[in-house]
This record gives C-alpha cells, sequence and structure tokens, in this order.
C-alpha cells in the first residue's frame, strides 16, 4: 500500500521542505522506495537540502508538458538508492502546473514507491491546490507562534473543503525554555485549537541548518534532537505508536558554559 | 420533465442555492444569471447564499462565486449536506430551537454546524446557530438568534445581529475576541484566562454580562 503526503503550512519558513527532505531520507534509511516531489516551482530548494542540485537533468514542467519520461526526470539519492527526487524549475511559474496534471503523476508515481511526498509552496493560492491534488494525506506543519497556528487553522479548513480529511500536524521549532517560561506557545494550546492528530515535535535546533547546508538532512544525526525526532515521526508514518519524547531544556548549566565560552573568545 | 439545474429556495435563514453537480460550469453559469435576471430586485447588493451541493468541484464552486460576485452578491459558506429529506422525514424534523426568556418560549429556526469552525470561516444565520465544535480565532459566526457553542469559542460572535437584544451567547468554554449581542460589543481582556466552565453572555441594564451556567 503507497501512501501520498503533501507537506503544508499556509505560512512561509516554517519548515515544509525541511520536513520534506527529512521524512524522505528517513522513510528510505527504513528500506522504503521514496519520491519527494517539489512543487515550489520558481523557489525549489528540495534538492539543495538532499544535496542533489548539480545532478538535475530535467523537472517537473518538463514531465507534464511531456517532454521527458517521469523515471528520466528523477534524480536519485547519492546515498539511499530507493530515495528518488522529482526537482521543479526555477525559472517557470507555479502555472505550469495544475492539479489534474499532479494527480495523474501521483497515480503513476504510486505504483512503484511507499511513500509519495510532495512539498508545497506557501499561501492558500493556485499552488497549493495543485499540490494537495494527489494527495492522501496532508501533514500541516506549524510553529508555536500565534500567526503560524492561525495560518495552520486556516489552511485545515481548506483542506478539508476541499476534501481532504486526513490531516496530520508537526509542530516545528519549539524551543522548550521559551515554552516553560511561557514566551512561546505551549503544544497543549496549540493541539487544542488545530484539533488534528499531532505526529510530530520537532525543537529548534542549529544542528538543522548546518546538516541542509551539506545537503545530509538531519534526520540519521543520533546527536541531534532535532535528528531523532524526525526518526520518531517517520516511526510513526510506519504506525509505530512512539511517545514524544522530552525535550533537553538548555539548562542552567549549559548558559553558564555559553557565558564562560563567550567571555573568553 | 428534466429538474432545474439550479434552484434559488428563499427561507427564514436567507437563500439556499442548490446546484445539480452533474450540471457544466456553462450550464451552471446560463441558469444562474436567467434566475437572477428573472427577479431583479428580489436579490438586493450584499446578498449571501448559502451553497448547497452534494459534490462539486473546487472550481466550479469558485465560478459560482464569481457569477455572483459580479452582481455584488456571494457564497456565504458552503456546507456538505446530508441529501435533502424526503418528505416523509421532514415532517418529523423540523430544526427548531427554543429560547426562553422572560417565561416565553419562541421557536427559531436554527443552523446547524457540525465541525469546528476554522479561522477565515464564516457562518451567518438569519436564526440560531449551533456550532458542534470549537470557534476558532479568526473565525466569525453572526446570527439573528442566540448562539451556542458546544467546543471553545475564540473567534468573533455576533448574535441578535439584527437587533435582538434578547439574544444570547452560550460556550463550553467562552473566550472569544469579541462578543457582540444587538449594538453591544464586549471585548476580550488582553490577557485571557481560560474558563473551566460553561459561561452565557446577555443584555442586561444595557451591558453585555457573562455568568457561568450549568450544562
Ligand atoms: N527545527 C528547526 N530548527 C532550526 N532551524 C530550522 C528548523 N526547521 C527549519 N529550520 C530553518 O528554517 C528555515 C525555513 O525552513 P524551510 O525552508 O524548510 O521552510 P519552508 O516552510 O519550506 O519555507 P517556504 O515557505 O519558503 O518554502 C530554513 O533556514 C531551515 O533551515
Ligand atoms: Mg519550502
Amino acid at each position: 500500500m503507497s501512501e501520498v503526503i503533501v507537506v503544508t503550512s499556509g505560512k512561509g519558513g516554517v519548515g515544509k521542505s525541511t520536513t520534506t527532505a527529512n521524512l524522505g531520507v528517513g522513510l528510505a534509511m527504513r528500506g522504503k522506495k521514496v519520491v519527494l516531489i517539489d512543487t515550489d516551482t520558481g523557489l525549489r530548494n528540495l534538492d539543495l537540502l538532499l544535496g542533489l542540485e548539480n545532478r538535475i537533468m530535467y523537472d517537473l514542467i518538463d514531465v507534464v508538458e511531456g517532454r521527458v519520461e517521469i523515471k528520466k526526470a528523477l534524480v536519485r539519492h547519492k546515498k539511499y538508492e530507493n530515495l528518488q527526487l522529482l526537482p521543479t524549475s526555477q525559472v517557470k511559474d507555479k502555472s505550469a502546473v495544475n492539479p489534474a496534471d499532479l494527480m495523474a503523476l501521483c497515480d503513476e508515481l504510486r505504483k512503484e514507491y511507499d511513500f509519495v511526498i510532495i512539498d508545497c509552496p506557501a499561501g492558500i493560492e493556485q499552488g497549493f491546490q495543485t499540490a494537495i491534488a494527489g494527495a492522501d494525506t496532508a501533514i500541516v506543519v506549524t510553529m508555536p507562534e500565534v500567526s503560524a497556528v492561525r495560518d495552520a487553522d486556516k489552511i485545515i479548513g481548506e483542506l478539508g473543503r476541499s476534501e481532504k480529511d486526513n490531516i496530520k500536524l508537526i509542530i516545528n521549532r519549539i524551543r522548550p525554555a521559551m515554552v516553560d517560561s511561557g514566551e512561546m506557545m505551549d503544544m497543549d494550546d496549540i493541539n487544542d485549537i488545530l484539533a488534528i492528530k499531532c505526529i510530530g515535535q520537532v525543537p529548534d535546533d542549529i544542528k538543522v541548518v548546518t546538516s541542509a547546508n551539506r545537503g545530509e538532512p538531519v534526520v540519521g544525526d543520533s546527536d541531534s534532537q532535532a535528528g531523532k525526532a524526525y526518526e520518531n515521526i517517520v516511526g510513526r508514518l510506519l504506525g509505530e505508536d512512539i511517545p514524544f519524547m522530552e525535550f533537553e531544556k538548555e539548562g542552567f548549566f549549559k548558559k553558564l558554559m555559553k557565558a564562560f565560552k563567550l567571555s573568553k573568545d | 420533465m428534466s429538474r432545474d439545474l439550479v434552484t434559488i429556495k428563499g427561507g427564514k435563514d436567507g437563500f439556499r442555492l442548490l446546484v445539480d453537480s452533474s450540471a457544466s460550469m456553462e450550464e451552471i453559469e446560463a441558469e444562474i444569471k436567467k434566475k437572477l435576471d428573472e427577479n431583479p430586485g428580489f436579490f438586493p447588493e450584499g446578498t449571501k447564499f448559502e451553497l448547497e451541493v452534494a459534490d462539486l468541484d473546487r472550481s466550479v464552486k469558485k465560478g459560482i462565486n464569481q457569477i455572483l460576485n459580479q452582481r455584488g452578491l456571494g457564497v456565504e459558506l458552503s456546507v456538505k449536506k446530508d441529501p435533502p429529506p424526503t418528505i416523509d422525514e421532514q415532517s418529523q424534523m423540523p430544526p427548531q430551537y427554543f429560547i426562553q426568556h422572560d417565561g416565553n418560549v419562541e421557536a427559531q429556526e436554527m443552523t446547524v454546524v457540525e465541525h469546528t469552525v476554522r479561522g477565515g470561516e464564516e457562518v451567518t444565520s438569519q436564526g440560531s446557530v449551533l456550532v458542534m465544535g470549537n470557534v476558532n480565532p479568526g473565525a466569525q459566526i453572526i446570527a439573528g438568534g442566540s448562539i451556542d457553542v458546544r467546543g471553545t469559542c475564540r473567534g468573533m460572535v455576533h448574535a441578535g445581529a439584527w437587533g435582538d437584544i434578547s439574544a444570547v451567547v452560550i460556550a463550553d468554554r467562552l473566550m472569544p475576541t469579541q462578543i457582540r449581542i444587538a449594538n453591544m460589543i464586549a471585548r476580550s481582556p488582553d490577557i485571557m484566562e481560560k474558563s473551566d466552565f460553561a459561561e452565557r453572555a446577555y443584555i442586561k441594564d444595557g451591558q453585555i454580562i457573562i455568568e457561568p451556567i450549568e450544562r
């Protein structure tokens, strides 16, 4: 049984592409056949996050406009053979692909792959409608921030109106110390408002950024809390019952160390 | 005789627009225009239609909205509705809601929303509104009568929107950004406390009063 998942958010910059890359690599590490589709035409960056930019020959638009076969446009991951990327064009715009195109593409890909994961552009315009068209499941990514949660809420409403009822939530960039001090929304508040199944709580972690710069998603990195959190999400997508982890707080001792380091420099 | 592709029904709750989902966009457009032209003056600018369809395509929904917008009209909320009841069922289930004030029991038509109303959504009804879910921040409920939220109300609610000062707002957890009843407005405190009991807001002595109630 294969599953087509769209990763969406409403508000931009909350971590859709990061999530897509990490779930893709994570599922591939577990032996699944995975294809990732970048639908953020004009702003593609999923290839960068996966370190595949220099291997792109064709893109989503070439496939949709019938210039090449899907197989030819897929870019294989360097390390995981069972992970493929269908990149998009940086020069065309989002109107080059329509919902029916993507639906047909997903139906084709689901014959061969266990998971098709679609990285959606920000906003609720045409690009969003196109990205969600072929999906069985939607993952909504948000941050513990009032405006991001409001946009997530709108997107969930929009998904419902488009008859997408299987919706899951990932809360990204959590800073436990700020949640504790009341400066950041806590998980219960967010879940209370959005009222959809939460499958991931990912801490804010500098390793997400440094690993993205290297083109290696953090998911395999056991020293990283975010890496661990993504691994857990992968497990939950595979039907495992994994409790949410307690975050290591940046405690007094760590802060002291930092202050000490700073003053020494 | 073939069935009408587009039907407009007037009711206490405003107008409902019923569209046959097998019709093409062109057919729908022609029918809607014809219907609207038959009764000009019947649909003043600003009139909202409740769109009632079994399974319309999004693009069709958008198209209908555009046609209406061109004439200063609009679609208010497209709820997925069960198929219309048969005559038999109809006689058994008048959707009524009883509001008690000053010893009078008044029957009013009620709109039931069976899901959470999310940010950006708006529910408008000439009668009362019952929400079986939450009303989220950024959502709006506007009712001619009372509003009852069986969940947490964090959005904007306006009861008695056409001047009924006896209208009330009830919620399991009442923490809206604003409560309006008739022409009165109560703003939430800037720091909202979570309420642990159901509350009712109503007008008393020219003020909006909020008090706990038993459910
Ligand atoms: N858990 C995290 N910890 C720290 N940084 C993060 C985390 N998640 C994402 N980021 C950073 O946030 C930025 C935005 O992430 P990303 O590009 O994945 O968002 P997006 O939702 O895809 O954005 P867009 O809407 O522009 O497509 C990136 O610089 C990324 O490295
Ligand atoms: Mg992105």
